[in-house]
């Protein structure tokens, strides 16, 4: 929303837009059962750090007295009259105070007699003792790892606690998380991280984002450290459960689908079985990287002008174009590793309509296939590389997919080759090795995710590109480089409703307020903004790149692509009524209410 | 038998003994307020306060209280003593003797409370 005291007004009337998905307020009830029992414990442990302070404090504070004591006891003398006298307390106690904290005046307010440096001496070794141990303590609870930790967690709490804005709940900091918390952090949107690894968390300090990002180093799989890290809180909009463990995974998604059935939850996991267990608890977003691979691998066969549409608009503003791939000829494919990604992928080629050849080591799996270890040539040839189509490197080891490329390219030049990236240390070898298709496990899962939650509306328009066929893509794209060159520009979305674009409500209702017109240049009409509309959504039916002469309706839901100066200038067409005028009719109102009055 | 309970108990009770001993007597006499008394009241104050860092209990944190409250009380009677003594030209008059003598009274007030408490956490335990 781009007029700060419309957002205001709004608010205090409580008039809110139901896409928006602002945090509703949270029964007490509910607030009360998400526990949150690792404060607690942050509070004992800096109650533990006092009681151990405790001996030390006691010894110092004994030691002074002792010295205190004895300096009024011990006799002196003035030397201006050779008086005996005694040291008072608060001389006794200055002197100490100095001598203890080796400051050294002197010997004040007199000289002092053999008797009180005999004593001097005694207590200036028991006070160096008493601080030493003192400071000794401090600093090694200071070092303490617990002590630490629990600093840490209560430094968290407060931060989490301070969060006003909406924010995410990112479990698990590896590949997928850091993309999508770099992502985010992108569009402006705040980020949260749970993660089991102190070194993920440390990387959050090093990494520069934007916004200060909270991170604890913390088992996600108790749901305590889940209330700790926002779960209860009201700005929390959605829990991502990305780490590399599929039983946190889902252990996270049943926490947050029975603490907070009312959050958006996406989980990552590569088996079907746990994906099930998933959606068993409300309706989690469940993205399962192997599957999805297969469902691209076939659209980059059939489609490759789509796959390359989608792959751009999912890689988030600023991403390059993706190079469009060459389908292969049609034929027999071949995929070596018949795993869980094997099977998932053989399934989706079957789909397709393409035989396909299976080469595995262990024989119980391989139906109909070859045996045997798909880096042998032997083993490539009698599976009938030399003829085929595709091939597919899937195994779990990176190293044996690089040499299955290697050893199926030697006997099949112009074959297709997909293969399965598994360390992002071997990126630069993959790139290399210029494959055709690359399923790279985090990236994919961070692509859809962020598709999902970043624009409302971008994750519809994804899933009706392929309904479109490849040539309506392949326009798309041409038209998406003409407006902004290679590089992606921001997605955006708006909704001409009475909040959003008060301005402009007259207009939309006349029925005579088709696209071109709408996306004029506020201050110079004969200008279109630069910006594509992706899609329209009306109600339930959506218009896909819809061209100039659609006409807009009051409600309609539009997602745009281009530069922010696009986005301001549309901003103001529907929130200016001078600019909205001049956009519609070329003349030029005046703004004010008693400028009007006046004006014929 | 506790030993920690013994030297809690000790000090705590030690401490308002002192300390009623200091207060005790004519306010206005600095013969029968010796300063020892006053020093030796402020020290084991201090030591009470530092045993009752870290309970966690309701009933630990009214005792810290109590003896934060002494030791500010006792603080400052140290204070006005050193000014009496060592500051002002009057010396120790009557009036200086009873200001220092009536902070070190609300210091008793404190430790007397802090006394019930220890009665009152050792009538409501119950060996089980």
């Amino acid at each position: 929303m781009a007029n700060p005291l419309l957002d205001f007004w709004l608010r205090l009337l409580g008039q809110e837009t139901e896409d928006e998905r602002r945090p509703s307020r949270l029964s007490r009830r509910l607030r009360r059962r998400i526990p949150r029992a690792s404060e607690v414990q942050a509070e004992a442990t800096i109650f533990l750090v006092l009681r151990r302070m405790r001996a030390p404090l006691i010894v110092l504070i004994l030691i002074f007295a002792v010295s205190v004591f004895g300096l009024t006891l011990v006799p002196g003398q003035d030397p201006a009259t050779g008086q005996p006298t005694r040291m008072t307390f608060f001389d006794a106690f200055y002197f100490m105070s100095y001598t203890a904290s080796t400051i050294g005046f002197g010997e004040l307010p007199h000289p002092f007699t053999a008797a009180q440096r005999l004593w001097v001496t005694v207590s200036i070794y028991l006070t160096v003792i008493g601080w030493a141990y003192a400071i000794g303590s401090l600093l090694s609870l200071l070092q303490d790892r617990a002590f630490r930790q629990a600093l840490a967690l209560q430094h968290f709490t407060r931060k989490v606690k301070r969060l006003r804005e909406p924010f995410l709940l990112v479990v698990g900091h590896g590949r997928t998380g850091e993309l999508l918390s770099r992502a985010f952090d992108e569009l402006g949107k705040r980020v949260v991280v749970i993660d089991i690894d102190p070194e993920r968390i440390e990387s959050l300090e090093l990494g520069s984002y934007h916004a200060d990002v909270p991170g604890l180093v913390a088992d996600a799989r108790d749901p305590a450290h889940l209330g700790v890290a926002g779960l209860a809180n009201p700005g929390c909009h959605a829990v991502l459960a990305i780490t590399n463990d599929d039983e946190a995974n889902l252990t996270v998604t049943m926490t947050a689908a029975l603490l907070r059935p009312d959050l958006q939850v996406i989980a990552r996991t590569t088996s079907a079985s746990i994906a099930e267990r998933m959606r068993a608890f409300g309706t989690p977003t469940v993205v399962d990287p192997f599957d999805r691979f297969g469902e691209h691998l076939g659209l980059g066969i059939r489609a490759p002008a789509s796959y390359q549409l989608i792959t751009w608009l999912e890689s988030g503003p600023g991403a390059t174009l993706p190079t469009r791939g060459h389908p292969p000829p049609d034929g027999r494919w071949v995929v070596c590793g018949y795993g869980r990604f094997g099977r998932e992928l053989v399934a989706d080629l079957q789909r397709e309509g393409i035989e396909v050849t299976v080469v595995e080591t262990r024989s119980e799996d391989t139906p109909g296939g070859v045996l045997g270890d798909g880096a042998d040539p032997d083993v490539l040839e009698r599976a009938g590389v030399a003829d085929a189509a595709g091939f597919v490197a899937g195994v779990d080891n990176d190293a044996s997919n690089l040499s299955m490329i290697a050893a199926a390219r030697r006997l099949n030049p112009d074959v297709f080759v997909a293969a399965r990236q598994n360390r992002p240390a071997s990126s630069p070898l993959f790139a290399a090795m210029e494959t055709d298709a690359l399923l790279v496990p985090p990236e994919l899962v961070a692509h859809e995710v962020y598709a999902q939650l970043s624009t409302p509306l971008l994750w519809r328009f994804v899933q009706e590109v392929p309904t479109r066929g490849d040539d309506w893509a392949a326009g798309v794209v041409d038209r998406l480089t003409e407006l902004c060159g290679k590089r992606l520009a921001p997605l955006w979305k708006v909704r001409l409703d009475r909040s959003e674009a008060p301005a402009l409500q007259d207009w939309l209702r006349s029925g005579e307020a088709p696209i071109g017109a709408v996306l004029r240049d506020p201050d110079e009409r004969e200008r279109r903004l630069d910006a594509v509309v992706l899609l329209v959504l009306r109600g339930d039916r959506c218009e896909l790149t819809p061209d100039d002469d659609f006409v807009l309706e009051p409600d309609d839901e539009l997602l745009l692509v281009g530069p922010p100066a696009a986005r301001r200038g549309l901003d103001s067409t529907m929130l200016v009524e001078g600019s909205a005028s001049y956009v519609r009719t070329g003349k030029r109102v005046a703004t004010g209410w008693l400028w009007r009055k006046f004006q014929p | 038998m506790n030993l920690e309970k013994v030297v809690f108990g000790f000090f705590v009770l030690l401490a308002a003994t002192l300390n009623f001993g200091f207060f005790i007597g004519d306010i206005g006499d600095p013969d029968l307020h010796n300063p020892y008394e006053l020093f030796a009241a402020l020290v084991v104050s201090l030591v009470a306060t530092v045993l009752k860092f870290g309970d966690r209990t309701q009933i630990g944190a009214v005792h810290l209280a109590t003896s934060l409250v002494a030791d500010l009380q006792l603080g400052a009677a140290a204070l006005a003593w050193t000014y009496a003594a060592h500051i002002s030209v009057e010396g120790m008059t009557p009036a200086a003797t009873a200001s220092v003598v009536s902070l070190s009274g609300g210091a008793l007030l404190a430790n007397a409370v802090s006394v019930v408490l220890l009665v009152v956490e050792t009538v409501t335990y119950h060996r089980r």
